[in-house]
């Protein structure tokens, strides 16, 4: 499946780069993904700088609490001169940098390492279910059953990306697989 | 975009500092246009020998757009503009003003609002302020002056605001120490500069060092244009050549001849004044275009930048 170039809202990463002029640096990762953010790390004086990981296992979609909840307490006594550094699957980097947002901080001060998988967060447009690790399309949606093409619009406030149904004059109709970029 | 001047008539004058001089305007037929908090107004002066126009802050609360008022300091080397408002302007004059335009809005969704006024560089500030406590907004002043020349609004501020009033007046030695004041700060917090050139390059370097996202910094400087060397700017649409003299901007000598271009600053900030350039190197001081567009020398700012050289062709 070609990556369409006209569609603007889906995201372009890149590997993120230290700031050192920083007063908080802030990692925050999934246990996988540590390794993209360890090199920055490395760079940080002890003091100036802290790494949260998120816990393996959690349940895929739902931040963990005891990480969102730590994560709410050291954004509200953060310098305005802190930088955020986000690795992990895409829905994740999303999830967190939403958290960043509502604790006041901007999009400048953000930075999201490429995700660790191509597996997408898919949000159904029918019944608004949101689905993790989806790999390939179209994909049947597990709240309302329909059969949804997986679209390259991105949502960020979802940190999605956009199903609809693809076979809706005939439902009956399969469809081939595609394996997602 | 065509500028409508409005004629307003001043109702009152008060001498609010040693040097500055506040105005209250009222329509002469209808109402004053609504306003936001940060807006300006160009005030259009007949000079003796060209039409001026300056840039003011509308220091008024935008939820009472009946009147509007506008604070002048007299400048020592005044290019006209304030030596008239000083001079030459009294209660019971008309004069023309543009509409509102603002360059300089506040971030409603901002924590916090950190204000820092450099002498007149209050009056955008006293629009802020009104709705800033009408929102709930949590926000700080910093208010640096000599009181021997400015400190406009000191008593009204102090009444309003309480210890949110940080006060330094330099005559009496009392400093703000800009590192301390913006390391201080939590997630969300917007700083806003209005002063004169040295306090915003002061803060914006000082927060830059300590590591601000430079999204969260604004200012606004409404200086006059410097002077320059004159020179020739032959107009290819209108085959006009005009001279532009030392003390007049590529802008003020378009206007005398009757060539009207969109503009809201006249300061090198709001990049409507944009000119196309076909020929002749710019000497370019204007904070709109990158550095890139300079480089490139396919556009002047006529309100503040000028010719490098003798002239300049312009696509006009």
């Amino acid at each position: 499946m070609q990556i369409d170039p006209s569609i603007k809202s889906r995201p372009k990463y890149v590997a993120p780069e230290l700031v050192a002029s920083a007063g908080l640096q802030l990692f925050v990762s999934e246990s996988d993904a540590g390794h993209l953010l360890e090199p920055l790390y490395r760079q940080c004086s002890e003091s100036g700088a802290q790494w949260l990981v998120a816990e393996p296992g959690n349940a895929p979609g739902t931040l963990a609490d005891s990480l969102s909840g730590y994560l709410q307490r050291v954004l509200s006594d953060a310098p305005v001169t802190t930088r955020l550094y986000v690795a992990g699957s895409e829905g994740f980097l999303w999830d967190i940098r939403n958290q960043a947002l509502s604790a006041g901080l901007v999009d400048e001060q953000i930075q999201l390492a490429p995700p660790v998988t191509k597996a997408r967060r898919l949000f159904c447009t029918h019944c608004y279910t949101l689905m993790e690790g989806v790999t390939s399309s179209p994909h049947t949606c597990s709240g309302c059953g329909r059969l949804l093409l997986v679209r390259d619009h991105f949502a960020r406030l979802h940190g999605a990306y956009v199903g609809v149904q693809i076979n809706a004059e005939d439902p009956e109709e399969q469809l081939e697989q595609e394996v997602l970029q | 975009m065509s500028i409508d001047s409005i004629p307003v008539r001043v109702m009152a004058i008060e001498q609010v500092a040693p040097l500055i001089r506040e105005f209250k305007l009222e329509a002469i037929e209808g109402k004053l246009p609504a306003f936001s908090p940060g807006s300006h107004v160009q005030v259009i002066m007949p000079g003796e020998a060209r039409e001026i126009r300056n840039a003011y802050s509308l220091c008024s609360d935008p939820a009472m757009p009946r009147r509007y008022s506008i604070a002048v300091r007299l400048q020592e080397d005044s290019r006209g503009g304030s030596s008239f408002m000083h001079g030459e302007v009294n209660v019971g004059d008309e004069l023309a003003i543009t509409p509102p335009a603002n360059l300089f809005a506040p971030v409603m969704a901002a924590r916090k609002h950190l204000l820092i006024a450099g002498g007149v560089g209050i009056t955008p500030f006293m629009s802020y302020i009104p709705e800033l406590k009408r929102q709930g907004a949590e926000f700080e002043l910093h208010y640096l002056y000599r009181g021997s020349q400015t400190g406009a609004y000191l008593d009204q501020l102090q009444q309003q605001l309480g210890s949110a009033l940080h006060r330094y007046d330099s005559g009496q030695g009392n400093k703000c120490d800009l590192s301390t004041v913006l390391s201080d700060q939590g997630p969300g917090t917007h700083v806003y500069i209005c002063g004169p050139e040295s306090l915003i390059e002061g803060v914006c370097s000082t927060a830059k060092a300590l590591g601000w996202p430079e999204s969260l910094i604004h200012y606004e400087a409404f200086a006059a244009p410097e002077p320059g060397e004159p020179f020739k700017a032959q107009l290819t649409r209108s085959g006009k050549t005009l001279d532009v003299a030392a003390d007049e901007s590529l802008l003020e000598a378009l206007e005398r001849e009757g060539i009207a271009v969109p503009n809201l600053c006249r300061g090198g900030v709001c990049g409507q004044c944009a000119t196309p350039v076909i020929e002749g190197a710019v000497e370019h001081r204007d904070e709109f275009l990158s550095a890139d567009e300079k480089a490139n020398g396919g556009c002047i700012m006529p309100c503040v930048s000028r010719a490098a050289g003798k002239h300049l062709t312009l696509d006009i």
